[in-house]
């Protein structure tokens, strides 16, 4: 017995060591980027993990010299307009397919369906030319109806699945109570799968904040551009200077990272709860 | 309160007629149950009068007004589900007082209600609890008193107890018994469980295969069967059903022989074919254990003795047929034994081939 | 004249049904056609055509997919994106997967704070990853060859600027990003696996390695499969590391689907085979999966379309 226990228990400290270790070569590319941010320019070219002494004077060069603000309020609007457009589309579609089951969803959920068998390689000419057609390149509505377009069947897949798993008595309850398609969309529907929404709204985040692609090609104006492609122009700015370039760097990939780690636990449990059916 | 009426309505799903034209009138404040085997359409018919299925054809009326393609809260129904069906996101408080919300009723007035039904159902203390922090039993009068508040004119339970343990059930049947009373609403209560029909209803319907089989009192369908389903569904253990022949008719008199060597004298509504193939029914309550060489009795080897205390069932096998005898007497019976027994021909029910009963209501009461 | 009212009523009440049923499923449809569906019967279209010189555009019928086809760019594209493939998905599962098989069933405080570090990359923007991969290989400044130096790998060039290795190179960076998420799909299969069936096991005798690779491997295969349909969509919509780590060079040795397109439609203006190889990218896409479908029965579940 003694022996099991402390055969377990070495067992368990191996594993965990070797989980940190590979862990640590996993940061590398993360720690290397926020220590160069923090050298001095003598030291900015060490080909070296970590130098020492360490300074904070390249975090604040790139916050005074640039309008960092205003990229990130671009990369906020686009992706909460887009998070909110999608959640909104999806849920009231798988609605209509999971629940009040009308004629011809099914069809039209198949067809949705294939769009995520679709590249955005292979959108981004067509789309291109679309939002110039509409004259709506440099503009937030020229990235969120497209971003929703494509991320609508991935979340609709979800909350069509969680739906269909609630028990259809509640529907009929619901009914029973005087509840018209709206209110038992609103009151039940939504409530129920509580857990899928807030995966989908997380998921769908991540996605757009960080897309590249399209946003390369609709977003040419500077004062328009997200934080996704910004970088690109910093790395010439700042090529003599890479402290400085990495100190904006690491700020600009450090807001999803704190969004995320806030939210980790709910993404999580939404993704436990069977948001991976299969 | 209101009267039912369900004229000529059929439901078919594609090309499965479920239910072919059934009529059904429900009287004002009537407790009726709809009863049968599963799959008989009974929950089907419940979830029309609800308007949760729409008909194929024919009409509900409610009080008179047609409301065949009437939402439910139009037809002023509320409902009880197997299930319960409440809703897991809300506090016990605002799912007793989500239809009324609905409804646009003013918040103080939904208080009150809420409390007025929560206080009836011994819930008071559980307001803002959750559904999945509640028993079984709980949940149960939760799903009573959601459908309580509405004052529904219909008040419909499907299968309410079908997911209680067997204890609570019977804890359940007696609460219900009580709101029945205190309600004095229309209620229809679907279930498979003939205890709770013959303890609950002030009618029972009888279903199967998506027909109506009897319509009656509790005791009038123990009494008077009208065909052998009814006779064979209601009552546990089941009557006893055995083959015969008619020896002689004569006016409202038969002789009928039975395979196992009875020969019964019995009133009928019709004389029978001599000749003609029967079956008799009698409640394994209603044979006699006779005493040896009595002129009637007829000496059988006891299969199985069941011993329950208060009642001894006694299995009896002889080739095809069977019977279950129960006796309250108290005799001592061992499997294998050879026990005499005689079946009082004022407690028997005939049947003819067709399984329709032929024997007049002598078997209305109990025999002496 | 009650029984006309009636019907008349439940007429009224399905048609106003049936318009509300319209408005639940009318925004999804209306996304779907004009950002969707249109476009790409528009590129369909153009790949059809060819333009002028005076600007006109003249049918070309499938010109611009010979034009492509015998480009020698699309054919290190196609061996590049087969490389892509074949070395990501099955490393990023097996990685993806052992740390699942871990983190999940060997440990319990720290749980939730491995499956959030590994994530991390995933949710990192690419374009910050890659400028960080581009210091990391740099020679002489990079800690790449500086560190791999020690255990006998001298590399005297950047690998992203040897045409030999960009692509590999590239793939380490893609691996690197995505590794999170794969663990995470299998995190959420294990997590779902039904105990009873691992306990049965263990009464079997099936312990650990054993019971790995008999039970718990097979039964995460809906997992599995999904990853493989993700990755292989995925691969062909790859753009970004490669766009701003190598630009698809040196001398074309790193191009893929993404920056071929790119490369064509935005730099060279000429949409016409952009709209060829777009058609084409679409095509692969669709055959892959649909023929991982068939034979697999693979369903596109979770999340998302940006994998790997």
């Amino acid at each position: 017995m003694m022996t099991l226990l402390s055969r377990n228990r070495i067992r368990g400290v191996v594993i965990h060591a070797v989980l940190f270790v590979v862990l640590g070569f996993w940061m590398i590319p993360q720690v290397y980027m926020l220590s160069i941010g923090l050298r001095t320019p003598a030291q900015a070219f060490d080909a070296a993990l970590f130098t020492w002494p360490v300074t904070f004077d390249n975090f604040v060069t790139v916050i005074r010299d640039n309008p960092l603000g205003g990229i990130f309020l671009n990369s906020l609007i686009i992706t909460v307009a887009t998070v909110a457009i999608v959640v909104a589309v999806s849920s009231l579609f798988a609605f209509s397919c999971a629940i009040l089951r009308l004629k011809g969803s099914m069809l039209l959920y198949t067809t949705l369906l294939t769009t995520l068998m679709v590249p955005l390689a292979s959108m981004v000419l067509p789309l291109a030319i679309l939002l110039k057609t509409f004259g709506w390149v440099n503009t937030y509505i020229g990235l969120i109806l497209p971003y929703a377009a494509l991320g609508v069947p991935f979340a609709m897949v979800i909350l069509k699945a969680f739906m269909e798993d609630a028990p259809r008595e509640l529907f009929e309850a619901a009914r029973v109570d005087g509840c018209n398609a709206w209110q038992t969309y609103w009151h039940v529907a939504l409530p129920l799968v509580r857990p899928a929404l807030v995966f989908v709204t997380i998921w769908q985040f991540i996605v757009t904040w960080n897309e590249f692609f399209l946003a390369l090609i609709v977003l040419t104006k500077s004062e328009m551009k997200t934080l996704t492609i910004v970088p690109m122009q910093y790395s010439g700015f700042y090529m003599a200077n890479p402290g400085a370039l990495f100190a904006v760097l690491t700020l600009i990939a450090l807001p999803l990272i704190l969004l995320y780690v806030l939210v980790q636990r709910a993404f999580v449990r939404g993704l436990l709860a069977g948001a991976v059916k299969g | 309160m209101a009267t039912l009426s369900i004229d000529k309505i059929t439901k078919a799903f594609g090309h499965t007629t479920v239910i072919p034209e059934l009529s059904l009138t429900i009287e004002d404040g009537e407790f009726c149950v709809l009863v049968g085997p599963s799959g008989c359409g009974k929950s089907t018919l419940l979830r029309i009068i609800a308007g949760l299925e729409p008909i194929s054809s024919g009409r509900i009326l409610v009080d008179g007004v047609d409301m065949s393609d009437a939402e439910p809260p139009e037809r002023g129904v509320a409902m009880v589900f197997q299930s319960y069906a409440l809703y897991p996101h809300m506090d016990v408080g605002r799912n007793i007082g989500f239809g009324l919300k609905i409804a646009r009723t003013p918040l103080a007035e939904i208080t009150e209600r809420v409390g007025r039904a929560a206080e009836k159902l011994r819930l008071g203390s559980y307001l803002k609890r959750k559904p999945r922090e509640l028993s079984g039993g709980q949940r149960q009068r939760v799903a009573i008193g959601r459908a309580m508040t509405r004052k529904p004119k219909l008040f419909l339970l499907d299968e309410p107890l079908s997911n209680l343990d067997a204890a609570l059930r019977v804890g359940m049947r007696v609460e219900i018994a009580r709101l029945k009373a205190e309600l004095a609403s229309t209620m229809v209560y679907v279930t498979h469980d003939q205890v709770e029909a013959m303890t609950l209803a002030d009618r029972i319907v009888v279903m199967n295969g998506g027909r109506i089989e009897q319509v009656g009192a509790p005791l009038d369908l123990y009494h008077r069967p009208a065909n052998l389903f009814v006779a064979g569904f209601i009552g546990s253990p089941a009557m006893n059903f055995l083959k015969g022949r008619v020896a002689s008719a004569e006016g409202d008199q038969a002789m009928v022989s039975l395979d196992l060597g009875f020969s019964l004298r019995m009133s009928v509504s019709k004389p029978p074919q001599p000749g003609a193939e029967v079956t008799v029914g009698i409640r394994p309550e209603h044979i006699v254990l006779a005493a040896e060489g009595q002129a009637d009795a007829v000496a059988l080897k006891a299969s199985v003795v069941e011993l329950l205390g208060s009642d001894t069932f006694i299995h009896v096998r002889d080739g095809e047929e069977s019977l279950v005898i129960r006796d309250s007497g108290g005799r001592m019976v061992r499997a294998g034994d050879r026990i005499a027994i005689s079946l009082p021909p004022g407690a028997c029910h005939l049947f003819d081939k067709a399984g329709q009963r032929i024997s007049d209501t002598a078997a209305a009461t109990e025999p002496a | 004249m009650r029984a006309g009212t009636a019907v008349q009523a439940a007429k009224r009440r399905s048609a106003s049904k049936a318009s509300t049923v319209y408005l639940f499923a009318l925004p999804a449809t209306l996304l779907f056609v004009v950002f969707i569906a249109y476009p790409i019967l528009w590129v369909a279209g153009e790949s059809l055509y060819t333009g002028t010189a005076d600007g006109r555009a003249v049918f070309a019928g499938f010109a611009n997919y010979t034009t492509i086809l015998s480009d020698p760019t699309f054919w290190i594209v196609v061996r590049n994106m087969v490389l892509w493939g074949i070395i990501t998905i099955p490393v990023q599962m097996l990685i993806g997967g052992l740390l699942a098989y871990f983190i999940e069933r060997h440990t319990h405080a720290l749980r939730g704070f491995f499956r959030t570090m590994f994530f991390l990359p995933v949710v990192t923007s690419v374009s910050v990853i890659s400028l960080v991969w581009v210091q990391i290989y740099a020679p002489y400044y990079g800690i790449a060859q500086e560190y791999l130096k020690h255990v006998g790998i001298v590399m005297m060039t950047s690998p992203i600027g040897d045409p030999k290795t960009a692509i590999y190179a590239l793939i380490v960076v893609n691996i690197w990003q995505w590794t999170g998420f794969s663990m995470l799909m299998y995190i959420a299969g294990i997590a779902n696996l039904p105990s009873e069936v691992l306990d049965a096991a263990r009464i079997d005798g099936a312990r650990g390695w054993r019971l790995g690779v008999h039970v718990i491997v097979p039964m995460l295969s809906p997992a599995t499969k999904s990853l493989l349909l993700l990755g292989v969509i995925g691969t062909l919509q790859t753009f970004p590391i490669v766009h701003l780590m190598t630009g698809g060079g040196p001398n074309r040795a790193s191009e893929v689907f993404g920056t071929f397109i790119f490369k064509q439609s935005f730099v060279l203006g000429d949409t016409a085979s952009g709209a060829a190889l777009s058609v084409i990218v679409l095509v692969i896409a669709l055959v892959l999966s649909l023929v991982q479908i068939a034979l697999l029965g693979a369903r596109l579940s979770p999340a998302g379309k940006d994998e790997p």
